[in-house]
Order: C-alpha cells, then sequence, then structure tokens
C-alpha cells in the first residue's frame, strides 16, 4: 500500500522522509507524467509519496553573500518574475514547456528529474549552482556538477530534501543561450548551449561554456576552459578551431526520437564557433 | 483524505485519493465537464484551468496540490464580463470551431490579458503555445484574443 503524506512544515516533511522512502512531488508535472494511468485513475506510484507544493517556507527567492537562492517550491514563473533571478537563467526559464506548465511547475523540480534535455540544469551547471539538502540530521551543499549522477539519477539520499538552489554571484560582460528544438516554445530539446564570457583589456578573463541533450547530463569542461582564460583575444581567434575539435570530443549526443547524433554534434559545434566569434568580436 | 479548496467562489470539501489528477476531480467528482481532457501529459491545453488567477494543466495537477487554492473553471469564467468580451471576439474572429479546445483557450486567453493586458501578437503566440487547436490554424484565435484585449480595454 502506497502511502500519501501531506505535511504542514518542512519539519514535518523531513521527519516523515526519515522514516519513508517517497517520491517528492512538488509542482507534479514530471512526475505525473511519468506515472500516468489510464484516464479516469490516479497515476501509478510504486513507492510512497511526499507532497511539498504547500509548504510555504519552501516558496521564494532570496539574496545573501552566497548568491540568489531559490527555494525548492518556487514555480518557474515566479523565477521567470523575479528581480533576483539571473538573467541567463530567465532566458532558459522563458523556453521550458508552456506557460501553463511554468505556472506550477518548479526549477528544482527540473534539477531533480535530472532528464539529460532538462533545459534549466545547462545553466544550473553554467553558472555553478550549489544545491542545498537538508534531512533531520541536518544539512549539505552540493556542487550542481556532482549533484547529477546520471539519467535521471542525483545525488539525494532517501531521507534528504532539496530545500534550495544557490547561485553564486557571478561578473562577466556577456552571455549566450540557445535551446535548438522543433518548435519555438514547448519544444523538448534536440541541443542545449549556455555561455559566458569577460575580455580585460585585450584578455579573455571568463569564459564558460555548458552543453544539454548532447550526454547522459549536462556537460561543461573546467579543463577547456583553463586552457582559454588567460589567452589575448587574437590568440583565442588563432586558435578557435583547436577548441572547437577539443569542445567536440566531450559533446557525445546520441540518435534518439527528436534527432539524431550526426545533427547535434554539428549543431553545438556551430555554435561553439558563433560563441567563440561573438567573445573575440567583444560584442 | 479530506482535500478542500475553492472552486468557481465556493468553498469545496472532498474526500478522495490525493493523488487523483484535479481534471478527473472537476469532471468526475465536480461534474464540471466544460474543462476536457485532451492528451492527458500536459501538451495539449484541453484540461487547463485557472488556479490563483494563472491557467494550469488540471491533468498534470495533484489533487493534493489543490489544498488552499483558487480555482475558476469554464463554467466560473461564464459569469464574468470578460468571459463575455471573450466569447464574443472568438465568435467574431472564428476562433473556434469543433469547440474542443475552446474552453482550454478561454481559460489560457484570460490568464495571459490578467497578466499582461495588452499582448503584442508575439507575445499572444509564446503565451497561448501550450493550447493546441487541430481546426483552426491558431490566425483566428491570436486576433480573437488580440480583438478581445482591445475591446477589454482596462477591464483586465
Amino acid at each position: 500500500m502506497v502511502e500519501k503524506y501531506i505535511p504542514a512544515s518542512k519539519k514535518e516533511a523531513l521527519e516523515v522522509l526519515s522514516k519513508h522512502d517517497c517520491y517528492i512531488v512538488a509542482g507534479g508535472s514530471d512526475l505525473m507524467v511519468m506515472k500516468k494511468n489510464t484516464a479516469g485513475l490516479a497515476p501509478k506510484f510504486d513507492k510512497d509519496i511526499l507532497y511539498t507544493s504547500h509548504i510555504d517556507e519552501l516558496k521564494g527567492i532570496y539574496e545573501d553573500e552566497a548568491g540568489v537562492h531559490v527555494k525548492a517550491g518556487t514555480t518557474l514563473d515566479e523565477v521567470l518574475n523575479s528581480k533576483l533571478a539571473p538573467a541567463l537563467l530567465k532566458k532558459a526559464v522563458s523556453q521550458v514547456a508552456s506557460a501553463n506548465i511554468r505556472h506550477f511547475a518548479t526549477l528544482v523540480g527540473n534539477l531533480a528529474n535530472a532528464s539529460p534535455a532538462g533545459d534549466t540544469i545547462v545553466v544550473d551547471f553554467l553558472l555553478d549552482a550549489k544545491v542545498k539538502l537538508e534531512s533531520v540530521g541536518g544539512e549539505r551543499i552540493v556542487d550542481v556538477e556532482n549533484f547529477v549522477l546520471g539519467v535521471r539519477k542525483i545525488d539525494r539520499h532517501p531521507d534528504e530534501l532539496i530545500t534550495e538552489l544557490i547561485f553564486p554571484k557571478l561578473d562577466y560582460s556577456g552571455d549566450m543561450w540557445w535551446k535548438v528544438g522543433s518548435r519555438k516554445a514547448d519544444s523538448i530539446s534536440k541541443v542545449m548551449v549556455a555561455g559566458y564570457w569577460g575580455i580585460r583589456g585585450k584578455i579573455v578573463e571568463k569564459f564558460a561554456l555548458s552543453f544539454g541533450s548532447v550526454s547522459i547530463k549536462a556537460v561543461r569542461s573546467h579543463d577547456i576552459e583553463k586552457e582559454i582564460i588567460g589567452l589575448s583575444v587574437s590568440e583565442l581567434k588563432a586558435r578557435k578551431n583547436e577548441f572547437i575539435e577539443k569542445y567536440g570530443k566531450i559533446v557525445t549526443p546520441i540518435d534518439d526520437q527528436r534527432s539524431n547524433a550526426e545533427y547535434r554534434h554539428k549543431v553545438a559545434m556551430n555554435i561553439v564557433s558563433e560563441f567563440i566569434d561573438k567573445v573575440v568580436g567583444g560584442k | 483524505m479530506k482535500i478542500n479548496f475553492n472552486m468557481n467562489g465556493k468553498p469545496v470539501e472532498i474526500d478522495v485519493d490525493p493523488s487523483m489528477r484535479f481534471l478527473d476531480v472537476v469532471r468526475d467528482v465536480l461534474h464540471l465537464n466544460g474543462t476536457k481532457e485532451g492528451c492527458g501529459e500536459g501538451s495539449c491545453g484541453a484540461c487547463v484551468v485557472l488556479m490563483d488567477g494563472k491557467s494550469v494543466n488540471s491533468c498534470l495537477l495533484p489533487v493534493a496540490n489543490a489544498i488552499g487554492h483558487d480555482f475558476v473553471t469554464i463554467e466560473g469564467l461564464k459569469e464574468t464580463k470578460e468571459f463575455d468580451i471573450l466569447q464574443q471576439a472568438f465568435a467574431e474572429m472564428g476562433g473556434s470551431q469543433c469547440g474542443f479546445c475552446t474552453p482550454g483557450m478561454i481559460i489560457a486567453a484570460y490568464s495571459l490579458l490578467k497578466h499582461n493586458p495588452y499582448p503584442t501578437e508575439a507575445q499572444v503566440r509564446e503565451e497561448m503555445s501550450g493550447n493546441l487547436c487541430r481546426c483552426t490554424g491558431y490566425q483566428a484565435i491570436v486576433e480573437a484574443v488580440l480583438k478581445a484585449a482591445k475591446k477589454g480595454a482596462g477591464l483586465w
């Protein structure tokens, strides 16, 4: 028998999780599809369910010295309308699903489901987001790149609840976001790329790129970024093809119903090329 | 489990499985059959209802998540001036043909105009991208929403 818990507070939710292994339902937009049953029947869950959407202390966005904190119950629509949320994150959020879904689906839910095509995860990786998990035993903070382990696999222990996603403050001069899909809105992506850069004098001071829908999880190479940071603009321009080739090795897409590996790889590399042009062009 | 929320201005208390889809509660428990089921997975928008003034896919909403919220279905919206304007605009522009998507379209249009009373054509297309129509080709619907925005200026 599957039990359903609707705790009144975060504390009660953590107590439930300390005793029961549960699906955690925030907005529900992914789980309700995954567990879909015949029309007219309740979805089929194979273990207990904890509902969190009504817990007010899990909602909202605030800022402190660590950065911008998006609490786990915050909807995509609330992120989009927030003055605190990073601009690049908002660009990505504006293209997640449809307005109808953004009105109740959550940003943290998009991360927790850990789909290789999760739009906002690509930006979480790029912006060095940190995941805050709480349990009755305490709390821990994990870098998002280590938190996502693979297809629908995350580093959450059964007694833990994700309570926040934290975006540290980053200074950069330009950013870009691409989502390549079959239609302009309401699509699941074929390829996603997020990037930012910073130039001081004629030196590339900041450079970061992350990719989505091209591997089992979002991809980012700190090694390639380290090689690029510190180069002069003209050096980066001269070595552009070398770096495209390097990125080509970490972008490893597959064929599926939305697209094929060859197309995805080609598009991703075209975007890297355009991104480097933008960086060296200083625009 | 006892679940409480407001539906079309009236408090509701029902005793149901909290994992039930809100769509099934609306249609089978409350018998508000204006809300339709299309795809059942959040893509088509035939099932959207207003939750605290914003359109949501009731097929993806567990009824547990309805607790304490205010809902309006097409039956509740029918009593408003905004509905009259939307209905007339849809009729005049040919924004409804078979009618299956229309309750969802009207709810989504209301939600859009409530938060953005003077949308551009691009904004209407983007905001209503989660509502599919197999008859009209969308042009008539977009024109109807723009017409309703103009006619209802100041009302939303």
